[in-house]
């Protein structure tokens, strides 16, 4: 079950005309290749500019309570309406983007970091490293993924950076597997042997050699991730954990709003909904066209 | 073979040995035992009253004795008694588990059986704007958070039909079995997803590869085509979904099981972390960790069973 | 001194039924009452335990109190109010007072069994109430109400059927402890273990079951010792631990009533949205959004930051926002016309912080932190802690934004509920917002619990001898108005000390459909009416 990497996917994709009109031409030739991809990607970057941007984008500070427009509905000052403390919707939204993006990033990082160095350590070191490690990773893998990150944030306590810690741990086993195959089918590879005939030192090979070759399916892997950090920390928050208060996090507005207003306030179940399953569909847009992308199988 | 499966089961105790020291572990590091839970309902703290019942429950004994207490009484299949309800930790879990596993079972079967046509049909009609069409409805199914989607199945449920399809146990078995499809389907969507993106791909796969090619220009009609060998080519998606989601999938029944309160050991299990009821969750955290090592042993021998060409020598 | 109480109350309580059944029996038979069917009740978590001497929870007290009977208890048939006054028998069927005030003698009701078939003496009540003063120990966990016991020195059965409570100073206030719902008679020949798990009782249903986590079941006792009751066959409560699918099946039809106190307005409204038939009663819950200061660690132990910090908060936003314009603004005691002890507005608005002009004491406060040092580019920066639930959050969220207007920026630290309590006593935090429930509207209740030295729920460990000295002097006075005076002088004084600023007096609802009669909540409690012994179905 070990995914062929295509070694050299650039000469490839020269053939077929991807570097043949700089940057743009580059980008309108995927786009067209890939449309639900690059819708994908245009949904990400929107939302990406909202949450860099969130100080310029939003209208009003989103913490600032205000019993006057307690549960306003939507209108010109509030365009998404306002939530009970009469917070804008709006703005909460636009800095839930931050936050949202902040959670998916840094977790989906911490546990490529992780997974990749364990991955890589356990499949080009081999030995007694290997095995440890790889039971270290069947136990990560054997526990459900939220029951983990519900176990470690009530250990940890709730903050962003536990819940991007209880998040990113579980999903080291996967990138690891992963990279840990690629590894060792790398190892066999001509160019290494190559490599260790000249005299490299095994740790330049590793860096230098193999894993820049492992970093297809690590990108394809990591967009797939990206989606479902988001949604585990709404399923977090709706368990009463994930991030907590002040940060408006999409997840805790919609899973608290969802109890409360849905009737009252339609507007604060809906907007934080919307958004949660728009980024997370934009994600997997891209991911899917990355797979078909950087996976030749998957070709067409 | 069998020497393969004897290393397998080695490897699978010591899987187990290690989740039972790292739950074990965890939850001594979250903070507040059963005792500070235990007076959080009486709003107060009496510092004599609170030993009692750390001493009563055995929570003042260093921690390996505890650990090897609990390992010795699971090896008896003492699993001792649960800190709440104060009943053996086996009758709050045995009656719970086959709602959940029926639940699942429920929620595999409707995704299979609308997964794999569904991927078929889209591989088939590859980059066509039926394919396009499956493929969002698929991607949708992977974006929606799952308590919402199943909010708003209750939400339309009462609103069309006047009633709420949540779990009554006065229901009649056949009632209880039409009511539960409903949380099996919001499950199920996640994973129907899953396996139709899956077949789409391997079907693409296979339909690209010499032998297809051989038998078209052999004459056989590209329906005949088609669906043969998809159906063989689908069981191994399939199988891989049910390795990779069966831990993946007590996270979405968490969730579905408190929307649509199902008295299941998933939700179960979060509120026993919530009380720090160690016996129950360390229990249930093992019964978890040995579905989800078994059912991956047994996916990686189907595989070996459907396709030969997987050779089980890892 | 003498105040003949007990005796004289059932016999007008008697002529009054006689009158009131005439009146019934003229207007015809409208209000029969049907027999048979189950309640189904919704519930939000686990019960801890079925033992209501344990916990204090509503969600303990709502699904087993059926299962208990007082030995008196609040008639809310003509008075919503739980007070002195409306004290009426239940199991003792008659009390009086001795000359001095110390002993409260009541005679029991002969002929009452257990559930267990075992009969009801007296030693059943002086096992209970020497096991809360610590005199005997039948296995119980916990014991929350102690400090409600302070002035109980022992319990003398002199007959099976006669009982003396001998207290140390006269506590008129005594019989209305005795009356509130987390005041039941334990049965002396059960373990703790059993009361906890599997209840035995006197009351009107007996125990059927309570799995975990899922439901409780309480069936019908028929051999209670009221003739003809209970009406129902069953309560049956369902723990929905997520509230948007409690709403949606209360509102469904597939719940008879919610969980008492339990929906928030906010809440409420969204019921009446879903649907407008059903009936919805916001009382005053008796719980109150308070804050623990520490005054044992910067920047609190300075008494000008205190003040700051009150002086700060706009509880009319907390009202409006949070109680959706229903909530109550008070002191320590519950405010009128529901309770019986708070003080009243015109008094309440000259304690300082409670002032309706935001502006001056806005001004006031920056003030204060200026002289200090602080301003708006030299902000005090601290943390207010709370328990990780919406409940406090929000209120804590609210405040963080109120209090920046003194210069005061606070992070908010939300803290997983197994480790509050923990952190609350080993004084780990700087403010802390505290949502609390009070058993019984009753300043004996209020004072000792919360501000005694040494009691176990006195957080912020308060302790002034001085007041203490007025505490005791209020529980001994038996002229109601010169008391309440008095308790008006005392909560003031706590208001001005900051021993415990109080932001607001929560209301909440409970919901019912129409055909659920004779559900009667009383308007200063959630804990005290709920023997379920006259409920009944119109289906």
């Amino acid at each position: 079950m070990s995914v062929t990497v295509p070694l050299d996917h650039n000469a490839e994709l020269r053939r077929a005309g991807a570097f043949a009109h700089g940057f743009f031409g580059q980008a309108r030739f995927l786009a067209r290749r890939y449309p639900l991809g690059a819708a994908g990607a245009i949904i990400l970057i929107f939302f990406i500019l909202c949450g860099i941007f969130a100080e310029w984008v939003a209208p009003m500070d989103p913490l600032t309570t205000n019993a006057k427009y307690s549960l306003a509905a939507p209108s010109a000052r509030n365009w998404m309406g306002a939530d009970m403390m009469g917070r804008d919707e709006f703005s909460r939204i636009v800095h839930g983007a931050r936050i949202s993006l902040m959670v998916a990033i840094s977790a989906t990082g911490l546990g490529a970091i992780f997974g990749v160095s364990i991955g890589l350590a356990s499949g080009y070191i081999g030995g007694w490293f290997d095995l440890v490690f790889q039971r270290v990773v069947d136990v990560l893998q054997s526990l459900p993924l939220l029951v983990m990150a519900l176990v470690i944030t009530a250990a940890l306590g709730p903050s962003l950076e536990n819940t991007i810690i209880a998040i990113a741990l579980p999903l080291i086993p996967s990138v690891s597997r992963v990279i840990r195959s690629n590894t060792l089918s790398l190892r066999e590879m001509p160019f290494v042997e190559a490599a260790q005939a000249a005299g490299m030192s095994e740790w330049r090979i590793a860096i230098r050699h193999v894993l820049p070759n492992t970093l297809a399916p690590l990108i394809v892997l990591a967009t797939a991730q990206l989606g479902s950090t988001i949604l585990t920390e709404a399923s977090l928050s709706f368990l009463g954990l994930g991030v907590p208060e002040p940060h408006p996090s999409w997840g805790r507005m919609l899973s608290e709003s969802a109890a409360e207003y849905v009737r009252t306030a339609p507007w604060l179940v809906i907007f934080p909904g919307l958004a949660i399953s728009l980024i997370v569909f934009g994600t997997n847009l891209l991911g899917d066209a990355m797979r078909d992308l950087l996976d030749p199988r998957q070709r067409s | 073979m069998g020497s393969y499966l004897i290393r397998r089961i080695l490897l699978m105790l010591l899987t187990l040995f290690g989740v039972s020291v790292l739950i074990f572990t965890l939850l001594r590091l979250v903070p507040g035992n059963i005792a500070d839970i235990l007076f959080d309902a009486a709003g107060m703290i009496d510092p004599v009253e609170k030993q009692k019942i750390i001493r009563e429950l055995g929570l003042d004994q260093p921690l390996v004795v505890q650990y090897m207490q609990w390992i010795s009484g699971l090896l008896r299949g003492d699993l001792g008694f649960s800190y709440i309800s104060e009943k053996p930790t086996i009758d709050e879990i045995a009656p719970r588990i086959p709602i959940t596993a029926s639940l699942a079972a429920m929620a595999l079967t409707l995704s299979v059986i609308t997964g794999v046509p569904l991927g078929v049909i889209s591989a088939v009609r590859q980059n066509t704007k039926l394919d396009y069409a499956l493929r969002v409805f698929s991607l949708s199914g992977l974006s929606l958070p799952s308590f919402w989607l199943g909010l708003l199945i209750l939400m339309g449920f009462v609103h069309w039909f006047g009633t709420i399809p949540i779990y009554d146990r006065n229901n009649t078995p056949l009632e209880q079995l039409a009511f539960m499809l409903v949380p099996a389907m919001a499950v199920g969507y996640r994973a129907s997803a899953l396996i139709m993106r899956l077949t789409r791909s391997s079907m693409l796969e296979v339909l690209r590869q010499d032998y297809i090619r051989t038998a078209r220009s052999k004459g056989v009609s590209d329906t005949g085509v088609n669906y043969d060998h998809a159906l063989r080519n689908a069981v191994v998606p399939v199988i891989t979904i049910i390795g990779i989601e069966a831990a993946f999938l007590i996270g979405g029944l968490i969730v579905t099981e408190t929307v649509f309160n199902i008295p299941g050991v998933a939700r179960f299990l979060v509120e026993a972390i919530r009380m720090r009821d160690y016996p129950i969750v360390q229990n249930l955290v093992m019964f978890i960790a040995f579905s989800v090592v078994t059912i991956n042993l047994l996916v990686d021998l189907a595989y070996s069973l459907i396709d030969p060409r997987i050779r089980i020598t890892d | 001194m003498r105040r003949p109480l007990g005796a004289v109350v059932p016999i007008r309580r008697f002529a009054r039924c006689v009158v009131l059944a005439l009146v019934l029996l003229a207007s015809g038979t409208a209000l029969a009452q049907k027999s048979g069917g189950t309640l189904r009740v919704t519930h939000r978590d686990n019960p801890p335990s079925a033992s209501i001497h344990e916990e204090a929870t509503i969600s303990t007290v709502m699904p087993f109190a059926s299962v208990y009977n007082n030995l008196v208890q609040f008639d809310l048939s003509t008075d919503r109010q739980n007070r002195l006054e409306t004290v009426s028998p239940e199991l003792a069927t008659a009390w009086s007072w001795s000359e001095d005030g110390r002993r409260l003698s009541m005679k029991l009701r002969a002929g009452v069994r257990w559930h267990d078939g075992m009969p009801f003496t007296s030693a059943d009540v002086k096992c209970t109430w020497e096991q809360l003063i610590g005199q005997r120990d039948i296995g119980l966990r916990k014991n929350p109400r102690r400090s409600w016991y302070f002035n109980l020195k022992s319990v003398e059965a002199s007959g099976p059927q006669d009982v003396t409570f001998i207290l140390a100073e006269p506590q008129p206030s005594f019989l209305v402890l005795l009356a509130g719902g987390m005041s039941p008679v334990y049965p002396c020949h059960v373990n703790g273990a059993q009361m906890r798990t599997h209840p035995i009782g006197t009351g009107p249903f007996r125990f059927g079951e309570l799995k975990q986590n899922e439901s409780m079941r309480v069936v019908r006792n028929p051999d209670y010792w009221k003739p003809g009751k209970p009406f129902l066959d069953a309560i049956e409560f369902t723990i929905i631990a997520n509230r948007s699918t409690s709403v949606l099946a209360f509102g469904a039809g597939k719940f008879d009533l919610t969980l008492t106190g339990d929906l928030p307005p906010s809440m409420v409204d969204e019921v009446r949205a879903q649907a407008p038939s059903t009936i919805c009663e916001v009382q005053t819950t008796n719980t109150q959004a308070n804050l623990l200061i520490n005054r044992d660690r910067p920047p609190f132990d300075n008494a000008e930051i205190r003040r700051a910090l009150n002086l700060v908060i706009d509880r009319n936003a907390f009202i409006e926002i949070i109680g959706r314009g229903q909530f109550l603004i008070g002191a320590a005691m519950m405010p009128p016309p529901s309770g019986l002890w708070g003080m009243p507005a015109e008094d309440l608005a000259s304690v300082e912080g409670y002032g309706t002009d935001m502006a001056t004491r806005r001004a006031q406060a920056q003030g204060i932190m200026r002289k200090l040092g602080y301003g708006p580019d030299k902000p005090l920066r601290l943390k207010v802690s709370t328990r990780n639930i919406p409940a406090y959050r929000d209120p804590a969220v609210l405040l963080i934004d109120h209090i920046k207007h003194a210069y005061l920026e606070a992070d908010l630290e939300p803290i997983d509920t197994g480790a509050w309590y923990v952190r609350m006593l080993k004084k780990d935090y700087q403010v802390g917002l505290n949502v609390q429930g009070i058993g019984i509207d009753d300043p004996d209740v209020v004072f000792f619990e919360n501000f005694a030295c040494g009691s176990e729920r006195n957080y912020t460990a308060y302790c002034n001898k001085d007041m203490e000295a007025l505490f005791h002097r209020q529980s001994q006075m038996i002229d109601f108005a010169a008391r309440r005076k008095l308790v008006w002088e005392i909560d003031r004084k706590l208001q001005e000390d900051g021993a415990r600023p109080v932001i607001s007096h929560q209301r909440q609802g409970t919901c019912w459909w129409p055909y659920v009669k004779s559900i009667r909540l009383s308007s200063n409690s959630i804990y005290n009416h709920w023997r379920f012994e006259d409920v009944w179905l119109d289906r």
